[in-house]
């Protein structure tokens, strides 16, 4: 396997890279970290005669926390850079967490949050945390940019709403009621293995009782999707083990798996039910975790 | 105990090539650099079964920066492989591909960038044929035939019977029989496979990452119509074989093609997809086996009845599928013996030999078979596995000789440091304890090919100051340390400090002759070799300095460097005095050594595979943790207890142990080659082929047990370790899960799926009652 040729632009500005984008049209592809990017050109999946490079917009990178206003994280930071940021570490360990347990070192070192998402893999381990977390996204291009929420991001596998110019700048997860929330990878390794199922939960509790629940579940349907009947059910309740059982089998039954070579669909919905279980709970007792 | 004996051997020393690895000095073939080298690629079919209509080249050849573009046309059409009776391999395939990866053609030019794209330029034209992926479909009538010449596909079928088994089953107390299935597997080296060959002056020089250099410089020497004396093969650095690097490859017969043709140096070379797609690697069988046993458990009879996958073509697969059964004997006592045996051949890639040749997956079947016996008698399976234990100076009923055995002590020493009895009845739920044991050959009895060459020579030269010596040997260093252990053979037997060793190793023309590193031979047969030479530069030390002190040479000691008088060790001199003496006056100070094996084994057909001067055995007993809602394993604790004989290097020794131990747990656990409905490998990377990582490893205890006569047949009594430990794990596992969760899988990989639906189907069956 060896890259095709292609032209390669590091741009300057984040608006100059747009215009890029917009000029060379479905030809030219954005580059940010290309643990994605670089594969697919190898083997053949991806044809692109330009790669526009935002490697060098550092004021992409930051991750801070802004009153009013929530957490905000940078397209650029890195797995790693997630992972150790103090800002995060401090509040939602959760999605620190996340990033800790994805790919390897290496790929952590250089894979980007940006790229993550844009790339809408069901299979990618941000996006169930931060849409539990009620996390937005910020689409920029040579005329302005727009802020949606993340859950309404993805329309298919490798397909989002984000246009040929836009460029993914920010994701801000909003200050928010929630007491607690984690983020399950079930992959068929301890490291270095991509999703089966990810499910990621987020709650506000008062005591026992669940005032409220998302639950955002990966790697079971065209997209990441929440389990709505599942955060209906616990809403208001008083917790018990039965109850999060129930909320675990409803989510499996929203789910919509498919069987390929890393799981059949009766197995993944299988553990949908599991770790939708277990997520809640530990959320519950123990916070972002 | 061994401190006394010995001087350099049993002692930790370092890696000779320790220092150049970890500073990244040390150059592997991948990374040398000749000047003027072209590179080269070989064009693969895409198809599983197709025939090849037209080849067209004339576009690659235009692409500027090509210097030469070959197809079958180009090349000699004798065919090849690595087992004799079915040479079935073309350098480039004549009139049909017969797997996805099937050489096609292949190309040289200036740099890597030119090679890919000359090679989308080459036209193939294809007829599809039907193809088959599965050995039984294989074997059924009117499947479609990978060789024409092979009817029904049998590539390799195997009768052997020895006592009367049918009479055992009839008088046993209890039969059993049971079924398992293994997967196919790939060696994944770390190194990739690679070959540079330089063609000059009428002689071919391949470097190549390859476990065996002889047989490489055979094979290519026959290919071309090449003396042996013409072609010279040198292995630099290398990360790793595993049994997939050693035969012929593709890439150092397109690559010495390519080299005649343009004149200048080619370097070839697959990238993880390719090796992949390459393979070689561990078979899928389908394991029947049958025991009967007396009312005490005694085995009376086994019959093993075996149906292996062989992909394409026959690689070194004869020898695998006769290992399968050889080994099983191994031990247990029993004299009566039944193996049947098909490999097949389908339209997939070719499997080969992988740690533990032939032998982990029927190792798996009958390690879980008697388990399951032992539960139906109503016994500890390891105390059946006791009372049928081989014992030291037993003859299996296949006819191989076993001098040294200490399983009974692996198993007993294995017992106490598990705390088995006590675990056995009161670890938590979700865990259990399993048990599985093995036994390997130290190097094979008998070569590949016929020949009457010794197994291995070596030859030492102390050079002229006297302050170092060299070793050359012709074993292969493929990462388990044979240079380091060689060196301090050599300097034991010479009585030499190892730290003032140098080896050149692994090129045929200016190392002495060896068959390389397979069968877990070369601590055996190449240290014999070493010996041998080390303790003929001895004497002629010895000699000299008795003449230098006046001293009658019975009364010399030489040990470490210094020789000193035994009635008077205040007198000494040191070895460099008396080696640059040796030099001034009788010209240079070499020893030399060989070895040839006894003449091992039966008679019956197939009798030499499995023949060995020595075998290794191991218990091994694993702790696991189920999570019984998901199928997810975590193996707690591994506990390995080998009879390896004696020990040269106890660090590398156990870090044999620790690799095979990853291997086996691969094997067992995570990994898989998948194909898709036209043959095509689904995961042909190390994303999506899951080796175990560092977290997904258990803690090991490593111990050894000793025999009290020291292996006749080894030097200073060694035995191998490298493939043994691999041998047990995968039952040793499906054991621990049984007594974990009362569920057995039948098929490898033991996967979290695979574990979660056994349990489901065993809540529903529970359910129902
Ligand atoms: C060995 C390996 C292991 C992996 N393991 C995991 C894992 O465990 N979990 C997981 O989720 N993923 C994993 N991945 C996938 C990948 O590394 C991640 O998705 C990574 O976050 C992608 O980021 P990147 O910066 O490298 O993206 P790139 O490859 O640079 O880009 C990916 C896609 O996003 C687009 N893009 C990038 N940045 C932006 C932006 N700011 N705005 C708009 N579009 C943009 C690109 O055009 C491209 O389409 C793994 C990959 C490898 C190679």
């Amino acid at each position: 396997m060896y890259l095709p040729d292609f032209d390669y632009i590091a741009a300057a500005t984040v608006v100059k890279a747009s215009r890029l984008l917009g000029s060379l049209g479905p030809e030219a592809k954005l580059i940010a970290g290309g643990t994605d990017v670089l594969p697919m050109l190898k083997q053949g999946t991806l044809a692109t005669k330009t790669l526009i490079s935002i490697n060098r917009l550092s004021e992409l990178k930051n991750i801070s926390f802004e009153k009013g206003k929530g957490h905000i994280i940078g397209a650029l930071a890195t797995h790693n850079e997630v992972m150790k940021s103090p800002v995060l570490q401090e509040k939602y360990m959760s999605v620190c967490e996340t990033a800790h347990r994805m790919a390897n070192n290496q790929i952590r070192n250089i894979g980007t949050i940006g790229g993550n998402i844009s790339n809408a893999v069901p299979s990618a381990d941000f996006p169930p945390i931060l849409i539990a977390l009620g996390a937005t996204v910020t689409l920029q291009n040579s005329s302005g940019s727009r802020t949606l929420p993340l859950e309404g991001f993805f329309m298919g596998p490798r397909q989002s709403v984000i246009a040929q110019d836009e460029i993914l700048t920010e994701i801000v997860i909003p200050e928010n009621g929630f007491s607690g929330s984690t983020y399950h990878k079930f992959g068929l390794r301890r490291s270095g293995a991509l999703a089966v199922v990810g499910v990621a939960v987020a709650v506000a509790m008062e005591g026992n009782i669940c005032k409220d629940a998302c639950i955002v579940l990966g790697a079971v349907a065209p997209t990441p999707m929440r389990a709505k009947e599942a955060e209906a059910l616990l809403r208001g309740k008083e917790v018990s083990d039965a109850l999060l059982e129930k909320a675990g089998k409803l989510a499996a039954a929203a789910s919509n798996p498919i069987t390929d070579i890393r799981g059949s669909e009766e197995y993944r919905r299988d553990m949908v039910r599991v770790f939708t279980r277990r997520c809640l709970r530990k959320a519950m007792d123990n916070g972002h975790v | 105990m061994m401190e006394g004996k010995f001087s350099v051997i049993g002692k930790s020393k370092p890696r000779i090539d320790g220092r150049v690895k970890v500073t990244g000095q040390a150059k592997y073939t991948g990374d040398l650099k000749l000047s003027n080298m072209l590179v080269g690629k070989i064009l693969t079919s895409p198809h599983a079964h197709a025939m090849i209509l037209k080849i067209d080249t004339t576009e690659a050849q235009r692409q500027p920066g090509v210097k030469a573009v070959i197809t079958h046309e180009d090349v000699p059409d004798l065919k090849y492989g690595i087992s004799p009776a079915r040479w079935d391999e073309n350098i480039f395939c004549i009139d049909k591909v017969r797997f996805v990866g099937d050489k096609v053609a292949a190309v040289a030019a200036i740099d890597e960038e030119t090679v890919y794209k000359a090679l989308a330029l080459i036209k193939v034209d294809y007829e599809l044929l039907p193809a088959v992926f599965d050995p039984i479909e294989a074997l059924q009538e009117g499947a479609p035939l990978v060789h024409e010449q092979c009817p029904g596909n049998v590539n390799t079928e195997i009768h052997q019977n020895f006592g009367d088994v049918e009479k055992a089953f009839a008088e046993a107390y209890y039969v059993r029989t049971d079924t398992f299935v293994g997967q196919r597997t790939y060696q994944c080296p770390i190194e990739p496979h690679s070959a540079i060959s330089v063609w000059e002056g009428g002689k071919l020089t391949v470097y190549s990452s390859t476990q065996s250099p002889h047989y490489f410089q055979y094979y290519i020497a026959r290919q071309f119509g090449l003396k042996m004396g013409d072609v010279r093969v040198i292995k630099p650095h290398m990360g790793g074989g595993f049994g997939g690097k050693l035969e012929p490859t593709g890439l150092e017969f397109a690559g010495a093609a390519l080299a005649m043709r343009t004149g200048r140096p080619v370097k070839m070379f697959y990238d993880r997809h390719e090796m992949f797609a390459h393979n070689r690697g561990r078979h899928k069988q389908i394991m029947k086996v049958t025991t009967g046993v007396d009312k005490h458990g005694k085995i009376l009879g086994v019959h093993a009845d075996f149906i292996m996958d062989g992909g394409a073509y026959t690689s070194l697969g004869v020898a695998t599928a006769y290992y399968a059964g050889a080994m099983l004997p191994l031990t247990y006592e029993y004299e009566n013996y039944k193996f049947d045996m098909i490999r097949a051949y389908t339209n997939l890639p070719a499997c080969g030999a992988q740690r533990g040749h032939g032998h982990p997956q029927p190792r798996y079947a009958y390690e879980c078979h008697l388990d399951m016996l032992a539960k139906d008698l109503g016994m500890d399976p390891l105390e059946l596995r006791l009372i049928n234990t081989r014992k030291p100076n037993t003859v299996t009923p296949n006819d191989f000789r076993v001098n040294s055995c200490e399983l009974e002590a692996c198993l007993k020493k294995a017992k106490e440091i598990s705390g088995w009895e006590e675990k056995r009845k009161n670890l938590s739920s979700g865990k259990g304890i399993g048990l599985a044991v093995g036994s390997f050959v130290t190097g094979a009895g008998y070569p590949i090919y016929r020949t009457d060459l010794p197994q291995a020579a070596a030859m030492i030269k102390v050079n002229e100051d006297g302050t170092s010596a060299t070793l050359y040997t012709g074993a292969v260093d493929i990462g388990q340390g044979s240079d380091t252990i060689l060196c301090q053979m050599a300097a034991e037997a010479m009585g030499f400090t190892y730290e003032q060793m140098k080896i050149v190793s692994a090129d045929t023309e200016t190392t002495p002759h060896d068959f390389g590193a397979y069968a877990s031979r070369q601590t055996l047969m190449s240290g014999a070799a070493v010996k041998q030479a080390g303790e003929e530069v001895k004497q002629q030390v010895i000699e000299m300095a008795s003449m230098m002190l006046q001293t009658d040479y019975r009364d010399l000691e030489c040990r470490e460097g210094v020789i000193w008088r035994k009635t008077d060790p205040s007198v000494t001199i040191t070895y460099a005095a008396v080696a640059r003496d040796f030099f001034v006056r009788k010209g240079p100070l070499v020893g030399k050594g060989s070895y040839t094996p006894p003449k091992l084994g039966g008679t019956f057909k197939g009798a030499p595979v499995g023949t060995s001067p020595a075998y290794s055995f191991c218990a091994q007993i694993s702790q696991v943790d189920i999570d019984e809602e998901t199928g997810e394993i975590k193996v707690e604790h591994v506990w390995d207890v080998h009879d390896c004989g004696t020990v040269i290097n106890p660090a590398l020794l156990h870090g044999q142990v620790h690799g095979a131990l990853f291997m086996g747990m691969g094997e067992a656990v995570w990994e898989e080659v998948v194909f898709d409905d036209k043959g095509k490998i689904l995961n042909a990377n190390l994303g999506e082929y899951r080796l175990p990582t560092a977290l997904d490893m258990p803690n090991i205890t490593s111990e050894l047990v000793f025999s009290p006569e020291p292996e006749p047949a080894g030097p200073w009594g060694v035995k191998e370790v490298g493939e043994g430990s691999t041998i047990p794990t995968m039952g040793c596992y499906s054991n621990a899960i049984y007594d974990a969760m009362g569920v057995r899988v039948y098929s490898l990989p033991l996967s979290y799926e695979k574990v979660w639906r056994a349990l489901k189907e065993k809540r529903e069956h529970e359910q129902q009652k």
